[in-house]
């Protein structure tokens, strides 16, 4: 099946009034979006009920997807991390790039890995700022730094993910 | 597009974007690639995922609030128009077995009625026929009786 569609023919899918608008974006997006709450959550079990949740939360949400300037699973990426993050715990994580690491190193996985190359400072700022939901300004204030440092970074990390991704 | 922009980044964008069609272009490329490492990298849900999913919505139907003028003095008296947004309705799979079981029982029986109605009115065609009989013999001993 055809996953890159336009917003028009998923409209069309959508309204012809065949198949439930859930299982429809399951069926598209389902594959999709686990793999992308993996990196969250490494728990499968924890992943799979992350992904009932968003699922039944956004199907009834879709016009909002529409009117959006994104593309619609753009607009389910951005939607389902705001959930993951409402629904986890805050997760404890180094204080500052500068610190040792004592978990045990983690697997690089989805965006983070597109962030190899980049210096720890970049992976550690991204991290926490995407995967474990933190602020710019409680980063700022972590790193003894400004805010429009760690926007800076935020900045470098997005233009090399966009030139891996490319 | 991962959700990192504050309100004012956002914001900003969605206002420039009309404006400058490179934006939307570069926009609109970005996302396309976003979703295609998405489409490279993905990994199957566990199995029974989406009836989870649809257990969730049957119990969750759709709720909208109408917020009106004086909408706070009425909250003792809110009302709550629930919106159903399938033009199909949905019951238990096990409701297809016994309308189908039904279906048949019924038209069994209908065949048994027909059957059975059919050989009532042979039966009372012969009773009929018999009866008319016994009474032409009855009849004719006592003509033969006149005659003698």
């Amino acid at each position: 099946m055809e996953k890159t569609i336009t917003k028009d023919i998923l409209k069309d899918e959508l309204f012809s009034g065949g198949r439930p608008a859930a299982e429809v974006l399951f069926d598209r997006y389902g594959g999709m979006l686990f793999s992308y709450i993996q990196q969250f959550v490494p728990s499968r079990a924890e992943a799979e009920d992350l992904l009932v949740n968003i699922f039944s939360r956004l199907a009834s949400r879709l016009e909002a997807a529409f009117e959006s300037s994104l593309s619609i699973y753009c607009w389910l990426q951005i939607e389902a991390r705001k959930i993951i993050l409402e629904s986890r715990p805050n997760v404890h994580s180094r204080i500052s790039p500068q610190e040792p690491d004592t978990r045990q190193s983690e697997r690089k996985v989805y965006y983070s890995s597109l962030l190899e190359d980049a210096s720890p400072e970049h992976q550690w700022v991204f991290k926490e700022l995407f995967v474990s939901g933190r602020q710019r300004e409680e980063l700022a204030l972590a790193m003894n730094r400004d805010v429009a440092y760690i926007g800076d970074i935020l900045r470098e990390c997005m233009i090399i993910i966009r030139k891996k991704l490319a | 597009m991962l959700g990192l922009a504050s309100p004012d980044e956002a914001s900003q964008l969605e206002r420039l974007l009309p404006f400058y069609p490179e934006l939307q272009a570069a926009v609109s490329d970005f996302g396309f690639q976003v979703e295609l490492y998405a489409i490279q990298n993905e990994a199957p849900p566990p199995s029974g995922s989406f009836s989870k999913i649809e257990d969730r919505l049957r119990e969750l139907p759709a709720v909208v609030r109408h917020t009106g003028k004086g909408s706070n003095d009425k909250k003792g008296n809110e009302y709550i128009p629930v919106r159903e947004s399938s033009t199909h309705i949905r019951v238990h799979k096990y409701w297809r077995i016994a309308f189908i079981v039904v279906f048949i029982l019924s038209k069994l029986l209908l065949i048994g009625f027909i059957y059975f109605l059919i050989q009532y009115r042979h039966a009372e065609r012969d009773l009929r026929t018999i009866q008319e009989h016994t009474n032409k013999t009855n009849l004719s001993p006592d003509a033969q009786d006149n005659d003698k």
